[in-house]
């Protein structure tokens, strides 16, 4: 290639659509970031606008990949369109009676979440399947008229379709697809196996439903999208991010958009296994701190953690909702920099989930808030500049933010001074836990992981976390404000296929548990070919789902290509071994696989990372000054402030110390030592070598 | 530094986050479905003596349960409690509280060669030996037909397991390698509990660890009785007749520093295993207490230390040892209706109407036809909870009794039991109507494949049926039904050890929640939607609401 490569991420959110584009020059990376305000209902208007600000044209663009919360959005704000449900004859009720379960058992006033179909909408179809996928009774599709008749009147828009045990056989789902298409071509539909292959009715139609009641929302948006950057001269048509960390083409993800549904905190989580694969770092902590929550995500030997065991809305005080979907495995809590703190009747200080959000955001905004947030404790504690806030867009309101604490402190009976630093102590410990839900509960040993933190608020907290945790080191990535945007440009196209699966491991199950793979991937394939994406470039992993005999949650482990009778004796070891590390003991009984998960990837010619030439150690042209900063229980230090856009490849130095650039703060303690890596990253070993 | 509110408080969320680690550990490895999925079982931690400093998640019947456990075994092994030791009991008269099935193990955590706290666990096990499989009969009349007895033993010593009381329990099961995968996956959990805290106490020292312990029970009992004063002062009193005509009597007297609950005039133990122990009484005055005073925060022994409980030792609700227990549970979701039903006219803010309020246990039992292995259903079911002003009631959830629990899919009961479910939807039988109705109760058909299977269930609500309030109708009753392949058909509220053959349907139908309200009062628009969604009738819908 002889001009340089332009890449660019876009990224729709609730508030604000954020431009990321890379471009690799001779002599190194160019990083260009935008921000614009997000335009619904038409947001493709923000995201051309975001390249004009940006100062890009839609015709240099060789590859954009586009994020969007369109899809959680539509589904948490209930903009989705009506919905008309066919299922299996006694079976209407499934998506209401749900699961009956009560997480708030205490609160006689529970209230269970309201289906997204009302009754009136589920309607029956006569046949069924067995669990092995044998047909019990035949399909009768001779009142589907009336449905479609009952359907057009009460003006359902989209049809979901989800039968019994269509996970095992899907041709009466197929074949009520059919019908309907038939019958009514231009009506959006479903069905729950084009989504999933796994068991559990209520979770499986529970996803067709909420997938159909997005789906011509999304279909909408990616269009005016495709429109709009065409109609500017974008020549290959854009990528969508999608939860499995993957990104998939625009036509693919239209016709099933509930794949999108948490696309937003895949990409860093991504951007953590690439970057750690870069560095060398295969087993990583990842971290993202943004404004109202964080989410931590566990990366082993370079691989994320997808997993189809995915809620909206679940609280400890409702159930949710549940989306069979392929989602990168994570931990959320409301625990960002505008997470407000308070102080309960008892006199115990929290902080979130409540954030102070954009408007009137942190008492430092000087925008009229008048809580105390993280943010405001870490100014007040001067691990951020008061004079450089937001990267000097707006200077901080003190005032402001010393009224919020002294309210905290107050009600406490504490200090100004205590009052923060139990506000950054309780917010760590609310991330600490979380980090450990996804590591040390897992049975991994945090001490074998490097914590790599991001996000606005990341860099800030990390090492207190990852001393905590008493990780291998911290490393901060460069430009870590925008590492998801990094993240995105960094994924492949890639699809993951779950599918449920009851296979013993006796002798002779091998060649059964081989063409149930090789049935996956020639399907896979063929969905790859028919975009245009040959063969030889699509890679397979394959994982198996095992456990004892007679239990029910399954363990996943890495298969090797080509399942043989001789190499199922190490599949079933394999296995113990990995159920002894998370559960400690491992059991005599037999093995038994319940379903395969299917990895399919296909590089779209992702990002090729340069690294810069190692200079010296001596960091002293980017020091830009002392501040004393509060450690909180390493107490008040005097630290040294060095300028972010100034730290070259091979400088190394010393904490205390604080780095800024415009959009992070990393907070050094006094007892570690940092070093830039050749593509600028920043890490941080916790104990000084001396 | 150490002792400054924050630490404290820091130090009570990771005891939080231990409960819960401890409890999601458990459910992922255990073998039962009963503890798997329906999650019949409880976490918690307590402090060196047994007093509990915080629960896990599951059910809240459960929550009081393992304090209880823990100070019996303090008490009866003194001195020789050793790092690495784990005990096990099961018997309601030596610290098991419930009935056999359920085993509660608990270890000891150690830190400086002391002794700081205790993690424990109780699960429900699907077979413990005794008379019948599953080890539930309604033909047990003393203890010792409902299986193997453990009256607190180490079942570990100092790290090693004792062979010879594992060997016995499991030799007394019809299900042992469930029973085995269960018990490991129970041993684990009390393990990965005892290596956080000692991870927390040896980072924050001994001292510090007790303190924020003492000071979250402070806060437990603080957070209790400022609620206490809210409530209305006064002695409230309820006879309620039960399905076997039996009657079951409450007082409640409410200061603003006591909250007791007598239940000393109730009628004698007897030779069905419907009775309860003492304990098992005072949890049942606990889930109603915490419901009222403080549902929103953890419970731990500072909650519970306004309330009083009194019983009669030889009532079904303090039975004597050897007494039959192994339905103790529909006994006490009646206690627990009981004061609430009592209460719910005095503060119908905080109590909504009666609920379907039944275990409504159902255990079938047989040879699977595809694996040839046997295969036990052991599950409560769902049904329609109560309305209360301004709110229609729940419908298909667990009983009181029940919490973070799961019911069984379709698809993965069909493959585990080798059976098929011809049907689960919302019973929508007359009952519950009111300005604000009741939900909905349940209807599950289960059609048996093989022959030599069994069938027994144990309901309450089926005659007496869910209490209504202001004008509202009572709900529609809970019962199960049996549609045998040769034309008969019987209906059941209890029934032990009944025989299924290919092609039987057992139909388990639940009770509506009770309506609040007069109907004549209700919204036109919500009933026009009642009846689109085929709720009810046209015509009953005329016949109640007018118009």
């Amino acid at each position: 290639m002889s001009k340089s490569e332009q890449r660019v991420a876009t990224d729709v959110g609730g508030t604000f659509t954020d431009l990321v584009a890379i471009e690799n020059k001779p002599d190194g990376v160019k990083i260009t970031t935008a921000k614009t305000d997000t335009t619904p209902p038409n947001f493709e208007v923000g995201v051309l606008n975001v390249l004009k600000k940006g100062g890009m044209s839609a015709a240099d663009i060789d590859f954009l990949v586009h994020g969007t919360t369109v899809v959680i959005n539509a589904l948490t704000e209930r903009k989705g369109v009506t919905v008309g449900l066919i299922t299996t004859e006694g079976f209407r009720d499934t998506l209401e009676i749900a699961r009956g379960n009560r997480p708030d058992f205490f609160n006689l006033h529970y209230e269970k979440p309201t289906p997204f179909v009302p009754r009136y909408l589920r309607t029956e179809v006569p046949g069924r399947m067995t669990y092995k996928g044998e047909e019990r009774a035949p399909l009768d599709l001779s009142g589907l008229p009336e449905i479609l008749q009952l359907f057009r009147k009460e003006g359902v828009d989209a049809i979901a379709i989800s039968l019994l045990h269509s996970y095992a056989n899907t041709s009466h789902e197929e074949a009520v697809l059919a019908k309907v298409t038939e019958d009514w071509p231009d009506v959006s539909v479903v069905a729950s196996h084009q989504i999933t292959r796994e068991w559990r009715e209520y979770e499986r139609t529970n996803t067709a439903v909420l997938s159909a009641y997005v789906q011509p929302v999304a279909a909408n948006y990616l269009n005016k999208l495709n429109e709009g950057l065409s109609a500017q001269g974008l020549q290959n048509s854009p990528y969508i991010m999608q939860s499995n960390c993957g990104v998939d083409s625009l036509k693919s993800t239209s016709k099933t958009p509930i794949t999108m549904v948490e696309s937003g905190p895949a990409s860093g989580f991504w951007g953590a296994a690439e970057l750690g694969k870069l560095i060398d770092e295969p087993n990583i902590l990842a971290l993202d701190i943004g404004g109202t929550t964080a989410k931590c995500s566990l990366i082993e030997n370079g691989e994320v953690r997808i997993m189809t065991d995915y809620w909206i809305e679940r609280t400890r005080k409702s159930s949710g909702y549940p989306i069979m979907v392929p989602v990168v495995d994570l931990v959320e809590i409301g625990n960002g920099g505008g997470s407000i703190a308070w102080v309960d009747e008892f006199e115990k200080l929290h902080v979130g989930p409540h954030s102070a959000g954009a408007l009137p955001g942190p008492a430092a905004y000087g925008k009229g808030g008048t809580d105390a947030t993280t943010t405001d404790a870490n100014l007040w504690l001067n691990r951020i500049n008061r004079d450089y806030f937001c990267g000097g867009d707006a200077p901080a309101d003190i005032t402001a933010v010393e009224k919020a604490l002294q309210s905290v402190g107050k009600k406490l009976g504490v200090s100004v001074d205590e009052a923060a630093q139990g506000i950054v102590r309780i917010a760590n410990n609310n991330m600490v836990n979380a980090l450990k839900l996804v590591s040390l509960n897992r049975g991994h040993d945090t001490r074998d992981f490097t914590l790599l933190a991001f996000g606005g608020g990341g860099p800030m907290h990390a090492v207190a976390l990852g001393q905590e945790l008493q990780v291998k080191k911290v490393v901060i990535p460069t430009a870590a404000s925008v590492f998801s945007a990094w993240g995105m440009m960094m994924s492949d196209l890639r699809r993951d296929y779950f599918i449920t699966q009851l296979a013993s491991l006796e002798e002779g199950a091998a060649s059964n548990i081989e063409s149930v793979f090789k049935n996956a991937e020639s399907a896979a394939v063929k969905t790859f070919s028919e975009e245009g994406v040959e063969k030889t470039k699509v890679s397979f992993m394959r994982y198996g789902k095992f456990r004892y005999q007679n239990q029910e949650h399954t363990t996943e482990v890495l298969l090797d290509k080509g399942i043989t009778d001789k190499g199922i004796d190490k599949i079933a070891e394999d296995f113990r071994v990995a159920y002894e590390r998370e559960y400690t003991y491992r059991l005599e009984a037999p093995v038994e696989m319940v379903g395969i998960h299917l990895v399919a990837r296909a590089e779209v010619g992702k990002l090729v990372m340069k690294p810069g030439k190692l200079g010296g150690k001596d960091a002293k042209a980017a020091v830009k000054g002392t501040r004393e900063v509060d450690y909180a229980l390493e107490g008040k230090h005097e630290a040294t402030l060095y300028d972010g856009d100034k730290l070259n490849p091979g400088m190394s130095f010393n904490g205390p110390a604080i780095i800024e650039d415009a959009g992070t703060t990393v907070v050094v303690h006094p007892q570690n030592s940092v070093s830039i890596d050749a593509y600028r990253n920043i890490h941080i070993l916790l104990e000084r070598d001396s | 530094m150490s002792n400054d509110p924050i630490t404290l408080e820091i130090i009570q969320n990771s005891i939080q986050a231990a409960a819960d680690e401890m409890f999601a550990a458990m459910r992922k490895t255990a073998m039962s479905s009963i503890i798997y999925e329906v999650l019949d079982m409880g976490t918690g931690i307590t402090d060196a003596e047994g007093r509990l400093a915080s629960s896990g998640a599951g059910i809240p019947a459960f929550v009081g349960v393992l304090d209880k456990s823990v100070q019996f075994i303090v008490e009866k092994f003194g001195e020789d409690i050793k790092a690495g030791d784990v005990f096990i009991t099961n018997d309601p008269w030596h610290g098991g509280v419930t009935h056999l099935n359920d085993l509660v193990l608990a270890m000891p955590v150690f830190a400086d060669d002391q002794i700081i706290g205790w993690t424990a666990n109780i699960a429900h096990n699907s077979d413990v030996g005794g008379m019948a499989p599953g080890s539930l009969s309604g033909e047990a009349t003393e203890i010792f037909q409902e299986g193997l007895r453990l009256p607190a033993v180490k079942l570990i010593r100092e790290g090693d397991t004792d062979q010879s009381v594992m060997d016995i329990i499991t030799c007394n099961s019809r299900m042992p390698d469930f029973l085995l995968g269960d018990v490991w996956a129970a041993i684990a959990s009390v393990r990965i509990g005892a290596k956080r805290l000692e991870e927390l106490a040896s980072k924050y020292g001994c001292g510090t660890y007790q303190r924020a312990v003492e000071s979250f029970m402070d806060f437990g009992e603080r957070s209790a009785r400022a609620e206490l004063t809210k409530l209305p002062n006064g002695t409230y009193e309820l006879s309620e007749p039960q399905d076997d005509d039996r009657v079951y009597n409450v007082k409640i007297t409410i200061t603003d520093t006591e909250f007791v609950v007598d239940l000393q005039d109730n009628p004698d133990e007897d030779a069905a295993p419907t009775n309860t122990s003492r304990d098992g009484a005072v949890i049942c005055a606990q889930m109603v207490f915490k419901s009222l005073i403080n549902p929103e925060s953890p419970a731990n022994d500072g909650s519970f230390r306004a309330l009083k409980v009194l019983t009669r030792e030889g009532s079904v609700f303090h039975a004597r040892e050897p007494a039959a227990i192994g339905f103790y549970f529909e006994t006490e979701v009646r206690i627990n209706d009981l004061i609430w039903r009592c209460l719910a006219p005095h503060m119908p803010e905080r109590l909504p109407t009666g609920s379907f309020s039944s275990i409504c246990g159902t255990f079938i039992g047989g040879i699977h036809p595809d694996t040839g292995r046997q295969y036990t259903i052991i599950e409560p079911q769902l049904g329609g909870w109560g309305a209360w002003e301004g709110k229609d009631g729940n419908p298909c959830i667990f009983s009181s009794f029940h919490g973070e629990t799961y019911n069984t899919p379709a698809e993965i009961s069909e493959a585990r039991n080798g059976l098929y479910v011809d049907r689960m939807e919302l019973n929508t039988a007359p009952g519950g109507e009111g300005q604000y109705t009741g939900g909905r109760g349940l209807i599950l058909d289960y059609r048996i494949r093989t022959e030599n299977g069994f069938l027994t269930a144990g309901f309450t609500r089926s005659k007496v049926k869910p209490w209504s309030m202001q004008n509202g109708e009572e709900g529609s009753g809970n019962y199960v039904e049996v549609n045998k392949a040769d034309g008969t058909q019987e209906t059941y509220s209890f029934v032990s050890g009944l025989s299924l053959t290919t092609d039987d349907v057992v139909r388990v139908v639940t009770s509506s929640g009770a309506g609040y309200g007069d109907p004549k009062k209700r919204d036109r628009e919500a009933v026009k939607q009642d009846v689109k969604n085929g709720l009810i009738t046209p015509s009953r819908a005329k016949e109640l609401y007018g118009s």
